[in-house]
Parts: C-alpha cells; sequence; structure tokens
C-alpha cells in the first residue's frame, strides 16, 4: 500500500482517479483514528463515523481540490496536516448535528460545565508569564494533563515542562505575593 | 492577633487566577497548526501558536488530542469507508479535470496539441465565412419569398376562382 509521503499530490490536486484511490488508501486509516477520536466523547454511532470521515473527504475534493492546493510539504507532514483538517471537519460534523434535538444524557460533561463567575479572579498581568509558562500551566491545571502528554505535545522532554512550570509558579507567587505550600 | 495564611496550592494559585492575557491572538491556520505540532516553526512564530493554543480551550484539546494520535499505530479503515470516498473521484471526474471541460477538449493546451489548436482555428473561420455566405443567399431567398408572396396573396383572395378552374378541368 502507498504510504501517505509517496502520494504524487500534482497528480491529486489535477483530479487523477488513480492517485485519489491510492490517498485515500493510505489517508483512511489516519482520518478513521481521528475522526473517532474527535467524536469519542460525543457518543456518536458508527454511521456518524462514517458520515465525519466522508466530510473530511469531501472538504479536501471539493472546488477542484482548493482546499489539497493550500497544503504545503515545506511547512508540514500531509499526515499531521491531515490529522488538523480532519479534527476540524469532525468538530463541524458534530456542531452540524447538534442543531437537531438531541438528549441531554448525550451532550459531554465537558460541555455542559458551567464556569463559576461568582469568584473575582486575579488577573494575570501581560508579560508575567511567557507563553509556553502559559500554555503549561492551562495543560496541567485546567485540562488537568498529566507532564508527559504536555511534553509530547510540545516535542520537549518531561523535565523542561517541569522546570517551566516550576518557574512559571514562582514569578506568580513572587507577584501576587503568596507563600510556596 | 494575625490570622495565619495557609500557602495554597500550585493547582489552587492558579484556579484563582485569571489566565487571560488580554488581547486574544490571531487565528491559527490548520498549516500553522500542523506546523508547530512538528515543532518546525521558528521560534517568534510558536509563540503567537502558543499564545493561541493556551487561550482557546478548543484549540488546545485540538492539539493535545492529535500529539496523542501522531506517530502511534493505527488501527485499518472500515472498508465502507474507503469505498465511499474512493466514490467521490469517478474516472469521468479525471478526464474532465484533465480536460477542462468542453472548452478544454475543442483547444488542448499543451505543445503537443499546437496543430490541434491550429485546426481548430481555421476551421472556425470556414465555418464563419461559410456562415455569412450562406446568411447572404438567405437573404436574398428571403427577399425572393417576401416578394414572391405578394404574388400568391392575390392569387389566393380568390379561391372561388381555383375551384371553378378544378370542376371545369373535369369537363374535359
Amino acid at each position: 500500500m502507498t504510504e501517505l509521503n509517496q502520494i504524487d499530490l500534482r497528480a491529486l490536486a489535477a483530479g487523477n482517479k488513480r492517485a485519489w484511490d491510492a490517498f485515500v488508501a493510505a489517508a483512511a486509516p489516519l482520518i478513521n483514528a481521528v475522526v473517532r477520536r474527535t467524536l469519542s466523547s460525543y457518543r456518536l454511532g458508527e454511521d456518524d463515523v462514517l458520515d465525519a470521515a466522508q466530510d473530511v473527504f469531501v472538504r479536501l475534493c471539493a472546488r477542484d481540490f482548493r482546499l489539497l492546493k493550500t497544503y504545503d510539504p515545506a511547512r508540514a507532514g500531509l499526515g499531521t496536516w491531515l490529522s488538523v483538517v480532519a479534527r476540524s471537519a469532525a468538530i463541524d460534523h458534530v456542531r452540524r448535528r447538534r442543531q437537531a434535538t438531541h438528549a441531554l444524557d448525550d451532550v459531554p460533561e465537558s460541555v455542559l460545565a458551567v464556569e463559576d463567575r461568582h469568584i473575582e479572579k486575579l488577573k494575570i498581568p501581560h508579560g508575567l508569564l511567557t507563553e509556553r509558562q502559559t500554555l503549561i500551566l492551562k495543560c496541567l491545571y485546567d485540562e488537568e494533563r498529566d507532564v508527559a502528554e504536555i511534553a509530547r505535545l510540545l516535542k520537549i522532554d518531561a523535565q523542561t515542562v517541569r522546570s517551566t512550570h516550576h518557574k512559571a509558579l514562582l514569578r506568580l507567587r513572587a507577584h501576587f505575593g503568596e507563600e510556596s505550600p | 492577633m494575625k490570622a495565619e495564611r495557609t500557602p495554597r496550592t500550585d493547582k489552587e494559585l492558579w484556579r484563582s487566577l485569571a489566565a487571560g492575557h488580554g488581547a486574544s491572538p490571531g487565528p491559527v491556520s490548520d498549516l500553522d497548526l500542523a506546523s508547530w505540532l512538528e515543532g518546525r516553526l521558528p521560534e517568534a512564530a510558536a509563540a503567537r501558536v502558543e499564545a493561541a493554543v493556551a487561550s482557546d480551550p478548543e484549540l488546545r484539546r485540538a492539539a493535545l488530542e492529535l500529539a496523542e494520535l501522531q506517530g502511534g499505530p493505527l488501527p485499518a479503515a472500515p472498508v465502507r469507508m474507503v469505498v465511499r470516498a474512493r466514490a467521490l473521484i469517478g474516472f469521468d471526474a479525471e478526464r474532465q479535470a484533465r480536460r477542462g471541460g468542453w472548452f478544454g477538449r475543442m483547444f488542448p493546451s499543451g505543445p503537443r496539441h499546437a496543430f490541434q489548436r491550429s485546426a481548430m482555428v481555421a476551421m472556425s473561420i470556414v465555418v464563419a465565412g461559410v456562415g455569412f455566405v450562406i446568411g447572404g443567399g438567405l437573404g436574398e431567398s428571403f427577399a425572393q419569398q417576401m416578394h414572391g408572396s405578394e404574388v400568391a396573396a392575390t392569387t389566393a383572395a380568390n379561391p372561388s376562382n381555383e375551384l371553378a378552374d378544378y370542376f371545369t378541368g373535369d369537363e374535359l
């Protein structure tokens, strides 16, 4: 079977049937995995997975392969770009589907969660934390992800995540006059 | 008496803070996000994507999920998924895309089709010329027809004469 990185993108964007068939065979496992992962929290059935995956392929070839033609191999791997496109299409599929009536039990708790706005929060001044420090703290405390997941996301080792986290908290405590626990 | 403050845990401290950074960073394109996920972006561009990912919970979840899937083993896709996706592009679509529709079929591009293009242009000129000549001929014919119809109209004005001639003819 042809690998994704062996696909002739020029032939594909020109509408070559054989290139398209090879592309579908190579991309389907990735698109299937991304769509399933994205829809997993919405308790949708197999038909929805297939429909959402089909939406991804439709999006890629629509308007004379307009979206596919925006892909630039010099900037990102085809697999990574496809996974971003697939997730976005799957989310759009869920949104369209949710416009119809649905049982409350089918909605994930994360979607229903309402932030308690009665607590007045102290605002972190702009520039106190770097973008990376903010992202790490958000992943750790808002998304409740572990250090290994964040390290994988940022392509850095776990120790760097820990030290960035530590430095960020030192800055916050120093700024707000907090003592370390 | 001074109340003793219990130091807050890191999580409690974070939760007590509003992490918004004022102006939200601009939207991140699919290609930029993919590039960032692969660690290919230069530092300044990466910082912009990181700011966007930090400020947008949906984008953050997307990034975390996609990072989780990256490089991992992928199960085979259902056959139905592959069949449906392949059906989106048929051989007809390929031919149409290659020819660019009716115009492309008449005037194919590329150096190999130069002779065909010249022949088509020459043929178009001949057809237009013949059409012009025939158009003139038809004009004459139309004028004649107009003139003739005036004569016919005077004849047709008295149909009883025709009938009389017919019966007169029978007497012979």
